[in-house]
């Protein structure tokens, strides 16, 4: 099962079978990602019953800054409190998710995809499955419709792609182009994560494997490289989605806001 | 030359896939430094900024060494 790469073995591109239940495959990253979401859960549960307005816990104070970070940086995209304090639990929850499982994935975790059941790996990172980054960023691109057909109302969603007179034949092929590039815009975030995280767990394989004798040595900068971008590929994941939706979000506003903020601008320009 | 190493061509792939990314980065940086240079009360927003282009960048290379990995 295991694939030759400059003659060493590597991690296989696909998540393998584990067990079923009933009808269901489950593979092993289907089974790592059910783990790490219980563990998060149950962590920031703990921590959140340490938080207080004054944090005694050290523990508590870390994951404080962490929500305060996504919450900058939500704020930063949304430019608007409300807005961002509505999608700040899906962002969060987006950000920790991925950033465990990119973590979990840069062999920071011993026995993470070494411990074998049979033939097959028992636990596999779950960012490094296809499937999963491919179902988030499903999942992300969604509820950016959904919010801006909420928000905008059907008709005004639909306008936003194909421009009023759409026998118009350019204004037909722009529409088309833009439902093109939502539905890219799936792809790219999924593959993008998946990509980062997966190539970079086999580049450790392989450089451990290239040393020798001297792998455990020769894999700590790698490993040191992963964990700086399991970080910024969690961060890009969530800082894209917030984007995209404040993109959608903020047309229906835009009316009175610019108009605003140029009097506003024009006032500071005249003092 | 009537038959070429796979190694090779895999290690062509790379070299050659990285140059693009690598001359993105360099820009990033370049510019970041740059704009901390003009207006260093900014600093925090342009390196963050800069940390997320420069995720966007490297998803090339990954999708290079992701293709090499891949294929056998």
């Amino acid at each position: 099962m295991l694939m030759p790469f400059f003659g060493l073995e590597t991690e296989p591109l696909s998540a393998q079978h584990l067990f079923n239940i009933g009808p269901l495959d489950v593979t092993n990253a289907m089974f790592f990602s059910v783990v790490t979401a219980a563990f998060t859960v149950i962590f920031l549960l703990i921590v959140a019953r340490l938080s207080q307005m004054f944090p005694k816990s050290r523990l508590a104070y870390a994951i404080e800054l962490v929500v305060d970070f996504v919450w900058g940086a939500a704020l930063g995209a949304f430019g608007d409190k409300r807005l961002a304090l509505k999608f700040l639990p899906f962002l969060g929850t987006l950000f920790l998710f991925i950033l465990v499982g990119n973590l979990t994935g840069s062999g920071l975790l011993p026995g993470v995809g070494t411990i074998k059941s049979g033939d097959n790996i028992l636990l596999r990172p779950f960012t490094t499955d296809l499937n999963a980054t491919l179902s988030m960023a499903i999942l992300t691109i969604s509820l950016v419709q959904f919010y801006s057909i909420r928000t905008l109302g059907f008709k005004k969603y639909a306008q936003h792609f194909f421009a009023p007179p759409i026998y118009n034949p350019m204004n037909l092929f722009i529409g088309i182009n833009e439902v093109f590039g939502e539905l890219l815009k799936i792809v790219t975030l999924s593959m993008r994560l998946f990509g980062v995280i997966y190539a970079g767990e086999v580049l450790i394989s392989a450089v451990a494997q290239i040393a020798g004798n001297f792998g455990w040595l020769a894999a700590v900068p790698t490993v040191l490289l992963e964990i700086f971008f399991s970080v910024i590929q969690a961060y890009v994941f969530m800082m894209l989605s917030a984007t995209y939706l404040a993109i959608r979000m903020g047309e229906q506003e835009h009316g009175d806001h610019e108009e605003e903020s140029k009097t506003a601008k024009a006032e500071v320009a005249r003092a | 030359m009537n038959h070429v190493d796979p190694s090779l061509i895999k290690g062509l792939a790379i070299g050659l896939g990285a140059i693009g990314p690598a001359i993105g980065v360099g820009l990033i940086g370049s510019a970041a430094v740059g704009a901390i240079g003009r207006n260093p009360e900014m600093q925090g927003r342009i390196l963050s900024t800069a940390f997320v282009m420069a995720g966007l960048v490297d998803a090339v290379l990954a999708f290079v060494l992701l293709i090499v990995f891949t294929t056998s």
